[in-house]
Parts: C-alpha cells; structure tokens; sequence
C-alpha cells in the first residue's frame, strides 16, 4: 500500500516485511499525516516478525520532529521484544542536518536497531 | 503612490532581499511561497546544509505567523515574512502583531534561548520534545528553539504602535558565498 507523497509530506509505502517514508514532511496537522503510520505499524508488527522502518527524509518541521521522536520511542519499546525490528535512516551524504537529526534520534534509544545510512 | 513603489523595490534591492511576503499567511498560501522559496534557494546556495537551514528558519517563521499572530483574517495570521542575503549569508526576518499576553510568554522563551550554548539548547530541545508542548501551543512548542539552534545567531524585538504591538523575530545563517546576485 503507497500514501503518495504531497508537496508537503513524504510518500509513505507499507509492505509486510516494513515501512518506507520518503521526502520531505512538514504538514499543516501533522496527526492527519501520522494517523494511518500508526495504524499500520499497530497491525503490521508482531512481536516476532522481521520488520524494517526506513527513512529518507530531505527536511522537516519541528512538528513532525515530534512525531518522529514519538514513533521511535514506540518502536524503541516494541523492539525490546521484536529482536528482529530495525530502522535505517537513510540521508543525503552531503546534508549534516539530517545526518544531526539522525544521529540525535539515534541518542535515547534502548532496544532498537537504529542505523545510520549515507546516500551518495 | 508610484514614489513609494520604487522606494519598495530600491529598498528591498538594498537590502539583499529576494523574498518577500506580507500580508494574510495560510498554510495553503505557506504551501505555494515554500516552493518559491526553495526553487529561490536553489539558485543562491549549492550548499545542501544551508539551503536545508534557512528553508527551516523560513517554515517556522512562517508557521509562527499563521497559528500565533494577534491580526488574523479568516483563520490566516496577517504579517510578513523575507529572506534577503548579507554579506556572510542570509537573514530571515518575520514581523507580525502579538497580543500582550503572548508578548510576554514569546520574550520569556526567547530571552532565555538567547543565554543557552549550543548544548543548552540541544538540552532544551530534548527536554521539550519529551515532554511534549506546553499550554496553548498549537505545534509542538519546538520552533524558537529550532530556530535558535539552527541559525547562526537571532535576535528580536518588540515595537509599540499606536493600540498594537508588532513583534520582529530575525535569524542569520552563515554562508561563505551567498549569490552572485548578491554582488
């Protein structure tokens, strides 16, 4: 299933083994956007089964930062008992604002593989 | 009238400003200037880093303006919103009306981003995004401190006209080398 991308929000592509989110996010309500992630995710991840969240973002807002934050946290406390979920992120080689807002994602997490990812 | 119109466009030209916007901002209107201003910054900075950093600056500004500004049309925040080059980059400036309660509340917040270290505000950042936005924030209470964290350095200041009070809020990002527009 794809949530295509808008000017304002990344395209969104959910497959049973993950979930991508692609461009640049900084939505007018930003729960409008987040909505049917969460819903997916609460469906598509079992405490067992292989699941990949990955994430290309060019830019976004410190709303969206937020929700971010919130997601990884989730996933952080999923991942204490799904050994088998991970997160890439994934950034533009020569973009240090999001390698930054990668690695201080990165900081505070527990139990998720969390890794960083250059595009070059 | 037509006096006014060359000072406008002798006085933006002056100043290195190459973006303007005033007037009501929605984010239906934020929608369309964005994509102006990233086809803008395009053109004046091949730097990924920097463009990422002013088009940030310019968002929350923006965004500050429609949910908060005190002149408001028909669910649109009335102020304005320009992005212009220096001589070490860029500086973006927003103005728009506040209340006298929000006055209080936006210098507070920002006197106090102003004494942080970059470690300060990373801290502050953390703490903030943890903890969620305060009461009466409408996004998630991070973009002064996104702002200050982001840019090179911001200021701000408060003017009294007539019954209302106008709000200037500016932010300097560095940039070896801002246009040859510039020039």
């Amino acid at each position: 299933m794809i949530i295509p991308a808008t000017s304002r929000t990344p395209e969104v592509t959910f497959t049973a083994e993950g979930c991508t989110i692609k461009g640049e996010c900084y939505p007018e309500d930003i729960s409008e956007f987040s909505a049917p992630i969460i819903k997916h995710l609460d469906n598509d991840l079992t405490e067992s089964n292989p699941y990949s969240v990955e994430i290309e973002l060019y830019y976004f807002n410190s709303s969206s930062a937020k929700f971010f934050f919130d997601l990884f946290e989730s996933l952080d406390e999923s991942a204490a008992v799904n050994k088998q979920l991970k997160v890439i992120w994934k950034y533009r080689e020569e973009d240090d604002t999001m390698l930054d807002a990668g690695e201080e994602f990165q900081e505070d997490l527990q139990n998720l593989k969390f890794s960083l990812e250059a595009l070059v | 009238m037509n006096n006014k119109s060359i000072q406008l466009h002798e006085l933006m030209l002056a100043r290195g400003t190459f973006f303007c916007y005033a007037g009501p901002l929605s984010e239906q209107v934020l929608t369309s200037i964005s994509a102006v201003v990233r086809e803008q910054l395009t053109d004046a900075q091949t730097d990924l880093s920097i463009k990422n950093t002013v088009f940030s600056i310019f968002i929350e500004q923006a965004q500050n303006i429609i949910r908060y500004s005190g002149a408001r049309l028909e669910g649109s925040g009335v102020g304005s919103v320009s992005i212009s080059h220096t001589d070490s980059g860029f500086m973006l400036e927003s103005v728009n009306e506040i209340s006298l309660a929000d006055k209080e509340r936006v210098e507070q917040v920002l006197r106090e981003l102003k004494e942080m270290d970059a470690s300060e505000l990373k801290s502050a950042y953390r703490q903030r995004i943890k903890s969620g936005p305060p009461r009466g924030s409408v996004g998630a209470g991070l973009g002064f401190i996104e702002v200050a964290r982001r840019s090179s350095s911001f200021d701000y200041s408060f003017e009294q006209r007539e019954n209302k009070t106008l709000f200037l809020y500016r932010g300097w990002v560095a940039a070896a080398k801002a246009s040859a527009f510039s020039s």
